[in-house]
């Protein structure tokens, strides 16, 4: 199966209803069999005019209590990003797959790349925290976009699927459960303020149509809902708990793979790269290499950095000029040796051997 | 029931200044959604931003005050996702035209199953007086300051040449016929489009020698021209008056609709 | 049944002026606590809708209603006790 199909698949499984797109390559085959499967399980497919209205039509959606997604790529995610940071003030469940290419601009359609990681972390104007997933491989497609469904659901979040060319067109054999996780939307308890947190500083979801007559608004807005864009105070109470909302969560939702902790030279990687790294360390069986597997780069678990106490030096080979890697680096004293690759190739397993002293 | 069992009492008064007709627009549609007799629990009122799009915080369904421009997808949206829902768009000219010009040709070509009511100032009264696209040539405004020089849009031409099936232009003078029309736009199928001419004293009235809002609705009353007059003097070739606002339904049809109940 | 306008909604806009075909409101000539010069109303028991909505059973005219951009002006019904003053035509 496709990775891009794959994910479909993936957000059939965990109830997604309502797909807004737009085609754009190489993300488009996500588009196209959501539009032959969602109008026979009662879903509904648009192709919106642009990103800019697929993010909004999913927004839409969303508060109607439909599980939303859209899928896009470079291009069309800087497209989004108004609507994302809307998503995120007006606490929003949706998600959003970026099956990333070569940038800037139109750069490369159909090469592989790694370089919105930072812009799905910060492209909003304003303060926020952001839940990104890395599949790297078809079966992680599947999962982690069950994942995303449930942890937009639990925090309200915008949760990005941040895949790139090669996940999403290469073909491997899937393992299709029987049954996926569901976690639904906590609904709002009656009687409650409808921007009222709960002890995990996530409000209840109040549907439309149940009756809550909620305003929902994108300015800076009080536990009712009013806009009160003018309050120092309230503004900065709403902004922390957005963004702690998610950082209190950050050990918690932390997904990693851990191998050889005991290893001195450590591979730390998302995405694609991580297929080369275990090349490697398939190759140099009798070695200690140790690898660190991000499947959820943000919140960056840097707690992860702890499980490899022999550490003296970590590799982390990415599609992009260090975008994670910069992150790595403030939260380690062990030295972080960059391996940034463009062009849309992946990491040979023979540089990699030689960076980390394994004979090739 | 009566159209104030519409409004948030709570909030109310409004932040609209004194003499805007934006709080007019907002009564004619009310009270044309209390005659539908629609339940409180299925109207979505969804708009952009801008001063127009500050209505749906007064009304006290589900409504969703969204980014600028994008008020139409978000709609579209709700209205696909759940099409037994009343979804009622406020909108204005620099919302609608401007940076949501290309929302709003798609869903009047989709025909989407909404009602949008456009609070057409011909200026950015929130940003304080900027020229929009339906500014008129000549007028001024803060970023025209020697008179707008570009031509404006139509935007009940732009709607039917779209596709929406209803359209109709009126302004804050005329409150019967409005809450009329916007009462037909919701009993038709399909987009219905009903672009409102407001007076906007404090940014475009002060700027253009309208020194009362009364001046400003006067010229409103005295420069509008039904429509059939307007073909008429078309048909027979005779002139029409510089600035004449055509008013009246537009069209009325039944080209395919998307959005209705399954 | 008779006309009221709201003094804490009245913005002063004097909108309800040109509404009025029996131009039951007039200009204010005192501000009021807020300093916003509320219209007055003259001899409003000529106002079509006060009269005759009963009768009818629907709203007669309401023009200022619908015009008013503040929500200001609204139709109570007389307490009861209330003097009532009736307008004669001829």
């Amino acid at each position: 199966m496709q990775g891009n199909i794959a994910c479909a698949e993936g957000a059939l499984a965990a109830g997604c209803n309502f797909f807004g797109g737009y085609p754009i390559t190489p993300s488009t085959e996500v588009a196209e069999h959501m539009a032959i499967k969602l109008p026979k399980k009662n879903g509904t497919f648009i192709q919106m005019e642009d990103e800019i209205a697929s993010m909004a039509s999913i927004i839409g959606a969303s508060w109607t209590g439909a599980r939303a997604m859209t899928a896009t790529s470079g291009p069309g995610f800087s497209l989004m990003m108004e609507n994302i940071g809307y998503a995120v003030m007006t606490e929003t469940p949706c998600v959003v797959v970026n099956i990333q290419r070569g940038g800037p601009s139109t750069g490369q359609p159909t090469m592989a790349a790694a370089g919105d990681m930072m812009q799905c972390r910060f492209g909003s104007h304003g303060d926020y925290s952001a839940i990104a997933l890395c599949p790297s491989s078809v079966q992680e497609m599947y999962e982690l976009t069950v994942k995303a469904f449930n942890l937009a659901d639990r925090f309200r979040v915008p949760v990005f699927l941040m895949a790139d060319e090669i996940i999403g067109h290469m073909r491997e054999r899937i393992i299709i459960p029987d049954k996926v996780e569901h976690i639904p939307r906590r609904p709002l308890a009656p009687g409650v303020l409808p921007f009222h947190p709960e002890d995990d500083l996530v409000p209840g979801f109040p549907e439309f149509g149940k009756g809550f007559g909620v305003h929902v608004t994108g300015l800076t807005h009080d536990e009712r809902g009013y806009p009160c864009a003018t309050n120092p105070k309230l503004h900065e109470q709403l902004v922390m708990r957005l963004y702690n909302k998610i950082e209190h969560a950050r050990k918690e939702i932390a997904d990693y793979v851990v191998t050889n902790p005991d290893a001195e030279t450590v591979f730390v990687t998302y995405g694609s790269p991580a297929r080369s790294v275990e090349q490697v360390i398939h190759d140099a069986a009798g070695e200690k290499i140790g690898h660190l597997r991000l499947k959820m780069v943000w919140p960056f678990p840097e707690h992860a950095i702890a499980e490899f106490p022999n550490a003296a030096r970590f590799i982390i080979p990415e599609l992009n000029l260090g975008q994670v890697a910069r992150e790595f680096d403030r939260h380690t004293r062990v030295p972080v040796i960059q391996v940034p690759k463009l062009g849309g190739d992946l990491h040979l397993p023979a540089e990699l051997k030689k960076l980390a002293g394994v004979a090739a | 029931m009566s159209y104030e069992d519409w409004f948030r009492q709570d909030r109310l008064p409004h932040i609209y200044c004194a003499g805007c007709g934006n709080g007019t627009i907002i009564n004619c549609t009310l009270e044309a959604i209390d005659e539908m007799d629609w339940k409180k629990e299925e109207t979505v009122f969804v708009s952009g931003i801008g001063c127009s799009s500050r209505a749906p915080g007064y009304i006290v369904t589900d409504s969703l005050h969204t980014t600028h421009g994008r008020a139409l997808p978000f709609a579209t949206g709700i209205k696909m996702a759940k099409p037994g829902f009343h979804v009622v768009v406020f909108t204005g000219d620099g919302d609608l035209a401007a940076i949501g010009g290309n929302h709003f040709i798609h869903a009047c070509r989709r025909n989407i199953d909404i009602t949008v009511i456009c609070m057409n100032n011909q200026i950015y009264g929130m940003t304080g007086g900027q020229g929009s696209p339906t500014t008129p040539v000549g007028a001024l405004s803060t970023t025209t300051p020697f008179g707008s020089a570009e031509p404006a849009f139509d935007l009940c031409e732009l709607a039917i040449a779209a596709g929406a099936n209803y359209v109709a232009r009126w302004t804050s003078y005329h409150v019967k016929e409005l809450t009329k029309a916007v009462k037909v736009g919701m009993e038709t199928p399909g987009l219905s489009f009903i672009e409102a001419r407001v007076q906007c004293p404090t940014n475009y009235g002060r700027k253009n020698k309208f020194k009362q809002v009364l001046d400003q609705v006067e010229y409103l009353r005295s420069h509008s021209m039904l429509r059939q007059k307007y073909l008429q003097h078309e048909e027979r070739g005779e002139p029409v008056p510089d600035a004449t606002i055509v008013i009246g339904e537009f069209i009325k049809r039944g080209r395919p609709v998307m959005g209705l109940p399954r | 049944m008779k006309i009221e306008i709201d003094e804490s909604r009245c913005k002063g806009c004097n909108l309800c002026i040109a509404g009025c075909p029996y131009k039951i409101f007039q200009a204010g000539k005192k501000a009021n606590r807020k300093g916003i010069l509320v219209p007055l109303l003259d001899r409003p028991e000529r106002c079509t809708n006060c009269r005759l909505r009963h009768l009818y059973g629907r709203v007669l005219c309401g023009v200022c209603l619908m015009t008013c951009p503040d929500q200001a002006i609204r139709f109570r019904e007389e307490r009861p006790g209330e003097t009532v003053k009736v307008a004669i035509e001829y």
